[in-house]
This record gives C-alpha cells, sequence and structure tokens, in this order.
C-alpha cells in the first residue's frame, strides 16, 4: 500500500517537469478524478432478508488515479506502464460484501496484475497495472508484447470486431478501457492500410483468441477483415468506415461459429452507423446493432451486470441508438444518448450528459444513466444513476 | 472544448489565410489614392502574398489563444502540411489532449486517441463544422487554397495601415465558388505583401469578422505576420489568437510521411 501511494505521488510529481523542453525519453502524465454517484432502485434492488426487490437509494465516492509511464530507451523500443487505483467509500460498497472482490475480478486478464489494498466495510481500495508491455517498431514493422489494447473496433458505438478487448457503453468512466495479455505484430502496407496477427495468453484453448485483422483503404473508405478463433467459436469479421455524402457511415459484423458440436448456437452480430456535425457544431450520431446472443424478455437492470464479450455487447437482441452532443459555448457541452431495444420489453436507455471546462485540464461532468423497461407492473424505471464528476490532468 | 480539438486538422492550412496587422482603427487609415497602371493586377497581387505564406510544405508550432470577456484558454499544437492536401496535427498541451492527433489526405479525416489507442475515421461534414465559437470558421482555414481561383478581384486603391503601403483589394466570390461570404476587402502590403488585414460580409453586406495580421518578422527567411488575431464583428471581447512560435518552410515531407502510422508515432 506504501509503495503504491510512493509511486502515485512520485508519478504525479514528476509529471510537471515534462513542461520543460529538455528532451527525455521518459514521460509520465495521467489525471485524478472525483465521482459522486448516486443509486437509486425502484422495487429492483434484491434484499436478502426480505427476499424481494426493493426500493433503495446508494451515495458513493470513487477516486481515481491514472498514471501512465513511457520510456523510449531508443527509437525501435518503447516501454509503457499505465497504473490505474480507485478508492471506493459508500453505502452501496458497504451494502455489497463481495466489492473489492468483484472489481478485481473484472479487470484482470491473464497475468494477475492487480491488488486489492483494502476491502473493509464501506470501504475498497484496489490498483491494477491495465497497460504494461515492450513495443518494438522497425519502419513499418511493430510489435508489441505485454498488456495492451488490441483495439480493432472500426464502428462508432458497438464494435462486433472488438475480439480481444469488449467494453461496456455504460462504462464511461474507464475511458482507455481494458487491455488484454497478448503479443501483436503489425505490419503497415500503407497510409491506411495494414495487416496485423495477434494472439492472447492462455493455458486453456478455451479462453484463447488469436486472429488476424487485414486494414485496408479504397474509394475512400477505410475497410477491414478479421479471421480468427475466440474462446471456443471460430471467428470471421469485418468492417467499414466512410461517408455517405457528408455523413459519416460505419459499420461492423462479426460471425461466431463454434469450433465443436457444442451447446452453442453459431452467434452473429452486426451494427450499422451513421454521424453527421451540423454547421452549428451540433454532432448526431445514429447507429443500431443485432446481436443474436441478446434477449427480447430480459429485464433492464441486467443492462449493468451481463457478461459482457464481442459475441454479446448489448444484453438485447436489437438495439437502436441516437445521440446528439452541442457545445453550448466552447467550455460548455450538453449532450444525451438514448438506446431502446424494441423487444417485448421496450428497453430504454437514457444517458443525459453535461459537462463543464473549469479551466484548463480541469472538467466537471454530470452524467445520468436511467434504464426503463416494461414489467409485470408497467412501463417502470426500476434504475437510476447520477455521476458528479471532477478531473484533473496533469 | 470537442469541437475544438474536432477541428484541430485545419489549422495547418491556415497560413495561406488572409491576414493583417495591428488592429488598424478606420481613422488611422490614410493616404488613400486611385490604382494606376503601374501596379500589378489584383489578381497577381493576391496570388504573390497567397505563395509567400504557403510553401511546398511546412511545419510549424502553434500556440493558439481563445479569449472570452471571462476567460481564455490556451492550447499548444505541432503540424506539419504539404500543400492543400495533406497535413498533420498533433496536440501537445494541455495535458488532457496532449497526443491527440489529427490526420488528413485529400478529403479523409482521421483522428488518433491516444488513451483508447484507438483511430477514428471523421464524417466530411466536420470539415464544414464552425470552429471554435465562431471566430475562426471553416471557411477561413479551408477556402484558403481558393483565394486565388474562387474569388473575382479588384483593386480599390491604396492605402496605409500604420507604416505599410497596402493595395486595397476587393474579392467577390464566382457565382459557383463554394464561399458563404458575400465579398471580403483584403489588405496586402506592398513590400513584402503581407495579409495584413481582411474584412469578411456576409450576403447583405454586414461585417461578420476581421482577421488581423500582428508581429511581422522573419521565419525561416520569409518576412510574415507571426501572429494571425480573428475578431467577430458583433461579439463584444471576442477574439482568438494564432501564434507561430516556429515555422519551416520547404522542409521536404513525402505523402507517405502523412499516414496511420504517424500520425502515432510523431512527437
Amino acid at each position: 500500500m506504501k509503495r503504491i501511494l510512493l509511486l502515485m505521488v512520485l508519478g504525479m510529481s514528476l509529471a510537471p517537469l515534462q513542461a520543460q523542453d529538455e528532451p527525455r525519453n521518459w514521460t509520465v502524465n495521467g489525471y485524478l478524478k472525483n465521482m459522486q454517484t448516486l443509486l437509486f432502485f425502484n422495487d429492483a434492488y434484491p434484499d436478502l432478508s426480505q427476499g424481494k426487490l426493493v426500493d433503495t437509494f446508494f451515495q458513493d465516492n470513487l477516486i481515481h488515479n491514472r498514471l501512465n509511464f513511457r520510456w523510449y530507451p531508443d527509437d525501435n523500443w518503447t516501454v509503457r506502464a499505465d497504473l490505474r487505483t480507485r478508492v471506493f467509500y459508500g453505502s452501496f460498497v458497504q451494502a455489497s460484501p463481495g466489492y473489492g472482490d468483484q472489481v478485481d475480478d473484472v479487470n484482470n486478464d491473464y497475468f494477475d496484475l492487480s491488488h486489492v489494498i483494502l476491502n473493509e466495510r464501506a470501504w475498497v481500495m484496489h490498483t491494477m497495472l491495465d497497460r504494461l508491455y515492450l513495443e518494438y517498431v522497425n519502419d513499418k514493422l511493430e510489435v508489441r508484447l505485454g498488456r495492451q489494447r488490441i483495439n480493432w473496433g472500426i464502428s462508432t458505438v458497438w464494435n462486433p470486431n472488438d475480439i480481444f478487448n469488449a467494453f461496456a457503453f455504460t462504462d464511461f468512466d474507464y475511458e482507455e478501457r481494458p487491455g488484454s495479455d497478448a503479443l501483436r505484430v503489425k505490419y503497415y502496407t500503407g497510409f491506411a492500410s495494414s495487416v496485423e496477427l495477434a494472439v492472447s495468453m492462455f493455458d486453456d484453448i478455451d479462453e484463447a483468441t488469436m486472429a488476424g485483422l487485414w486494414r485496408f483503404n479504397k474509394w475512400s473508405y477505410d475497410f477491414q477483415v478479421l479471421a480468427g478463433y475466440t474462446r471456443g467459436d471460430w471467428a470471421l469479421g469485418g468492417g467499414w468506415a466512410g461517408n455517405l455524402g457528408d455523413a459519416g457511415l460505419k459499420g461492423e459484423f462479426t460471425y461466431f461459429l463454434p469450433v465443436q458440436d457444442s451447446d452453442d448456437d453459431p452467434a452473429f452480430a452486426a451494427t450499422l452507423g451513421l454521424d453527421y456535425s451540423f454547421s452549428n457544431s451540433l454532432y448526431a450520431s445514429l447507429g443500431y446493432l443485432y446481436n443474436s446472443e441478446g434477449g427480447i424478455r430480459n429485464s433492464i437492470t441486467g443492462l449493468f451486470a451481463f457478461e459482457l464479450s464481442a459475441r454479446n455487447l448489448y444484453p438485447y437482441r436489437h438495439a437502436l441508438f441516437a445521440q446528439a452532443t452541442y457545445p453550448v459555448t466552447p467550455l460548455f457541452n450538453a449532450g444525451a444518448a438514448v438506446i431502446y431495444s424494441p423487444v417485448q420489453v421496450h428497453a430504454l436507455f437514457v444517458n443525459p450528459t453535461l459537462t463543464y471546462s473549469i479551466r484548463a485540464n480541469w472538467d466537471l461532468d454530470l452524467i445520468g444513466q436511467l434504464a426503463f423497461d416494461q414489467e409485470a407492473e408497467g412501463y417502470r424505471s426500476p434504475l437510476q444513476a447520477v455521476f458528479f464528476r471532477l478531473k484533473w490532468s496533469f | 472544448m470537442k469541437r475544438i480539438l474536432l477541428l484541430l486538422f485545419l489549422l495547418p492550412f491556415i497560413n495561406g489565410t488572409l491576414i493583417a496587422e495591428k488592429g488598424f482603427p478606420k481613422n488611422k487609415i490614410h493616404n488613400w489614392s486611385y490604382p494606376t497602371a503601374n501596379d500589378p493586377t489584383a489578381k497577381e497581387i493576391i496570388q504573390k502574398a497567397d505563395e509567400k505564406m504557403r510553401g511546398e510544405s511546412n511545419i510549424a508550432t502553434i500556440k493558439m489563444t481563445i479569449i472570452r470577456p471571462t476567460w481564455e484558454r490556451e492550447m499548444t499544437l505541432k503540424s506539419w502540411a504539404k500543400g492543400t492536401e495533406y497535413s498533420l496535427t498533433l496536440v501537445t498541451a494541455p495535458a488532457r489532449d496532449k497526443g491527440t492527433a489529427f490526420l488528413k489526405r485529400e478529403k479523409e479525416i482521421w483522428n488518433w486517441q491516444p488513451t483508447i489507442d484507438r483511430t477514428i475515421k471523421m464524417p466530411p461534414s466536420m470539415m464544414m463544422q464552425s470552429w471554435m465559437g465562431s471566430d475562426f470558421t471553416n471557411d477561413d482555414l479551408v477556402r484558403e487554397s481558393s483565394i486565388v481561383t474562387d474569388y473575382e478581384h479588384e483593386l480599390l486603391g491604396t492605402e496605409t495601415l500604420e507604416d505599410r503601403n497596402c493595395y486595397k483589394i476587393k474579392m467577390t466570390p464566382k457565382p459557383d465558388a463554394p464561399v458563404v461570404w458575400g465579398e471580403i476587402i483584403i489588405w496586402i502590403s506592398k513590400d513584402e505583401y503581407l495579409q495584413l488585414k481582411s474584412e469578411f460580409y456576409d450576403e447583405d453586406g454586414y461585417l461578420v469578422q476581421t482577421i488581423y495580421g500582428k508581429q511581422v518578422r522573419e521565419m525561416d527567411g520569409r518576412v510574415i505576420p507571426s501572429v494571425l488575431e480573428v475578431v467577430p464583428a458583433d461579439e463584444e471581447g471576442h477574439k482568438t489568437r494564432l501564434e507561430y512560435l516556429s515555422l519551416d518552410f520547404n522542409e521536404p515531407i513525402q505523402p507517405s510521411f502523412f499516414s496511420i502510422q504517424n500520425m502515432k508515432r510523431v512527437k
């Protein structure tokens, strides 16, 4: 614990040194965030003592520090290590006995690079290295070994091609998104084209992902094709990013075929999206996801707890996405995203966002997450969350 | 601040834009005279002024300051440009946005987000977006390639701005030109072909904004205004200032430099 704190203090105190113009072969940057969370359950919180779902309300606080270290021993080699440390405190943490272990569980890949420093009553402190890799670059060749983000997504909201490390749209507070313990070899064949091969670390082939991706640019479109194996499935997919008139047009799909005759059915995930920026700076984005693994009757409360993968990016079979953001002033942005699932329960997720730049490197955000669905008792909102976040970047 | 970022890729093109020197109040303009037969044509003047600022390619370090009555924000950038086709822009400050980069190749634009290790292809409509609260419009930035070919030029006469003798030229967009302005009045110094001031009028003849060039100095062998200020006509206390901290012309850059790989690697 002391060592971690020391590292954090050291990291933050080193960061300002970079402001000087001396050539250095290392950098440190990062941020410190404080986020207040209000969580409202309406007949949706499982009360074990009463054996039923009840109304309740939680108030929590999260202090979040990130330190990104880079070391460039020479022009070919880079070492990168990113440390993410969080302190959770509040009534939801207290009400969830295994909170520390849950946090630890979802944030690891092959290697255990995390540690629950504190897990007592209403307090949890957790730290992890979510990037830790060695990179070798020689002209058009790029080789990375270690925990890295292999970001194969090309479309805006959902990424069925992101087979190494899928992320949840609801997890807005994790911009960097999780990494994978893997080896990746990439060769650039042109200004917007490349070939890459990646394989994740595994003991059991059921947990492995190994695949290749080919990117190319044609007719002012970026295209990509992927093929490989991931966690028991053959995966075959593709995607593109281009434009229709002045609007961006992006799409992405992956077909998952179980390798063995298992109980699993093949799965198909596909998404299509359009985005447009109006002359008054209003930005609008529309999208659709087809997710064969998604349900049609399940409650919306599962949105925050379903098992996420590229095979299953959203708990519902169909999802329509609409988003608009508008800079009211250069410092103040307002936006809202809505995801509606035209299924039996008419699941609806509403996500308003206000962001304000207090001063350079200081940001204040107010974010809402409201979930609605059709249950036996009618159309209702079982879950509402409000987040108030202050961020200092350095 | 996001939309500021979104349009930074346009910056490398600002070099050729309309420029002026120190806020010249109208009553300081004097010594007006009619054009004479010895003067070059208006089109030749514009052409020379345009070439002066551009170069085959350029590498610039730029400090941008947005000034409002109650606040200011500063951002520093490094940019590489070749002709009007290719550009690469890297944000070097503030810390929050450091490392974010933009690549433009002809009509295609990509954005690199280092935090999430992701390249995002941007819709072409981003090009038409107003630029950071309207002190610069995109027309200032991207239409620059056409100040020679998209306008009819008329030499109105000569005027002295502070100590420099200037050509005063009216530019009227050609009928099919992709231009939002009704007309532009531009002052170009006779000695160095410096774009010292330009007034942008809408189609109803109202002044929308003025761009001033300031702090004329030699950068990489060329005498140019090293500061550009955009002042909207009807917004008291609003201003955007671009200062070239360094500017290298004609350092050869290959088109292959403008790649997704380099967008991630430039420092």
